[in-house]
């Protein structure tokens, strides 16, 4: 190695991070290097606290600093309503729309048996729990319109429909603001079979 | 459809070479090994984006190149545009109007191509494999949104074995996650399996007219449809989904026991019979070559159909092998119509009335040249 260990290490730590290879990684350290020492005593602060005091909260499963969190805790939103979500992510964006006013649920992941992922790895039982003790009158299943989002979907609407709860799956079809002539086949097929009376 | 230049940068071993073509038939003459498969195979990557010969796109770069491409001026329904691909070592674009486009269903289609060249044979003699890829391919070139369905089916079907594999090793499965995926495997298997059927039935009735013209009128050729489950060929496609929940169902038991899926469109294959008898099995070579033959020379008359204009076809190393008969036959098809690009090492095998109307060119290490 070329380098120091100190600043070796700092490297190592940066390419751990999603999308940064060892060049990105070399040239952050080396930021690092450069700034203020009280910015780098925040940074790292922020680091350890976000790790430290960020849990998942025990109803929902959305990351929260208190548990249950801001969103299941809130007694003016509609706890009859339940939105279930690939990941927390999904959370904050479907919160940026700011209509929707139930719950959510988030399954940390999809059903996908190539990579080792079975039902019993993602958030699903929990939810089963909850929609015992809950009173729930709908569950909108949220997840990615791509295979294995389906077939969690899918997945959950099986266990479930016995309960008698309603069950439905958020729309597919054209982005707001698109054209019609840029969509491809398979989107147009889909908005085509969700049509609806106006 | 016509091709009406071609420029190739370090493709293979070109380093550069631009070809302007003019008339219906071209005739390209050299030794072995000079690069007269690679320019056939240019074509046939500026249509399909891959090789035939190869899943690796790199061999395609000049061996000592960062980058290889081909540029196509293409005329199609009175218009003439261009069509480019461009390989590196990152990966491949390939530029319809000198836009890139994202996806394979969005470009493939616009220079339709058919190839028929010695290993062709293999079509015939080789194993399914070979056979679904023959259609897999040539649906996909008149219908993009098929190789949609094929993808997610492949997709899913990776998943269902995978899973699959792991209940044979459980004691008491839970079966809810095979049932999700079965369903949304027969969602696309029937597509596939539908459009498989639609094609087949229209190549049947072109490929066994034509196969009676080369044998004159002595072999009568037939195709079946060999598919992993009962099923009918004019089944519609909500038949088709049913009768493919019925089958799952019915091997459910096995499926789990053998670990992998059972049925559907990966297990099926074609099968062909020359006046009753299995070709594949008990026919002769000559007979082989013939259906590979009749198969290719119907491809053209479907595309036309379905198109409405017929697409080029490319003679790799072919001709010369074909009797006088079964050669004129080839010809007489084409006639005028297809624009068609002929290899081959010598012009002795071919006859002096085609020659007459092609443009020859002799390629020699690489290099082109034309002669009138």
């Amino acid at each position: 190695m070329y380098y120091p260990e100190p600043i070796s290490k700092l490297i190592d730590s940066f390419t751990k991070l999603p999308g940064i290879g060892p060049k990105t990684a070399a040239r952050l350290a080396f930021f690092v290097l450069e700034m203020k020492e009280d910015d780098v005593l925040d940074f790292a602060k922020s680091l350890v606290n976000a790790k430290r005091e960020l849990t998942h909260c025990t109803t929902c499963g959305h990351i929260t600093d208190r548990d249950p969190c801001s969103i299941c805790s809130d007694e003016s939103r509609d706890g009859s309503l339940i939105c279930v979500v690939e990941d927390p992510k999904d959370v904050i964006a479907m919160e940026k729309m700011k209509d929707f006013q139930g719950k959510y649920h988030v399954l940390h992941g999809t059903i996908s048996p190539m990579d080792g992922i079975g039902p019993e790895d993602i958030n699903v039982s929990s939810l089963i729990e909850r929609l015992k003790d809950e009173k729930v009158e709908e569950l909108i299943l949220a997840t990615n319109p791509n295979v294995e989002g389906e077939a969690t979907s899918m997945y959950i609407s099986r266990l479930v429909k016995p309960s008698g709860i309603r069950i439905t799956r958020i729309a597919h079809g054209l982005p707001m603001g698109g054209d019609l002539e840029y969509a491809d086949e398979v989107t147009l097929s889909k908005a085509m079979e969700g049509r609806r009376d106006v | 459809m016509q091709i009406q230049q071609l420029t190739l940068t370090n493709y293979r071993n070109y380093e550069k070479i631009s070809l302007q073509f003019d008339r219906q038939i071209n005739v390209i003459i050299g030794e072995n090994a000079q690069g007269k498969t690679n320019l056939m195979e240019a074509i046939y990557v500026l249509a399909f984006t891959k090789s035939h010969r190869t899943s690796k796109d790199k061999e395609l770069i000049k061996w000592d190149a960062e980058y290889g491409k081909i540029e196509g001026s293409i005329f199609k329904r009175n218009r003439t545009f261009p069509l480019d691909v461009i390989f590196s070592h990152k990966g491949k674009k390939a530029k319809f109007n000198h836009i890139e486009q994202k996806r394979l269903s969005d470009y493939i289609g616009s220079l339709n191509v058919v190839m028929f060249a010695p290993e062709d044979l293999y079509l015939v003699k080789g194993s399914p494999q070979e056979r679904r890829k023959f259609i897999d391919m040539e649906i996909g070139q008149i219908q993009p949104v098929y190789i949609y369905h094929l993808g997610q089916y492949q997709k899913i079907l990776k998943q269902r074995n995978a899973l699959l594999k792991d209940l044979m090793r459980k004691q008491s499965p839970d079966l809810t996650m095979l049932h999700v995926l079965t369903e949304q495997l027969i969602e696309h298997a029937s597509i596939v399996l539908e459009r498989r059927f639609l094609f087949l039935r229209k190549l049947r009735d072109w490929a066994s007219e034509i196969h009676k013209g080369i044998s004159r009128e002595l072999e009568k050729l037939e195709i079946h449809y060999d598919s992993s489950m009962e099923v009918l060929e004019d089944m519609s496609l909500e038949t088709i989904k049913e009768t493919f929940q019925t089958s799952f169902e019915a091997k459910e038991k096995r499926e789990i026991e053998r670990g992998t899926t059972l049925i559907g469109p990966h297990r099926d294959d074609l099968l062909f019979y020359v006046n009753g008898r299995n070709v594949q099995t008990y026919g002769s070579q000559g007979q082989q070559r013939t259906t590979a033959l009749s198969l290719k020379l119907a491809e053209i008359e479907l595309i036309y159909q379905e198109v409405g204009e017929y697409p080029v076809l490319l003679l790799d190393d072919v001709l010369s092998e074909l009797d006088h008969h079964r050669q004129s036959h080839l010809l007489n098809t084409i006639q005028g119509r297809v624009q068609t690009f002929v290899t081959t090492t010598s012009v002795d095998g071919i006859a002096h009335e085609t020659l007459e109307e092609a443009d020859i060119f002799t390629v020699s290490d690489g290099k082109l040249q034309t002669e009138g």
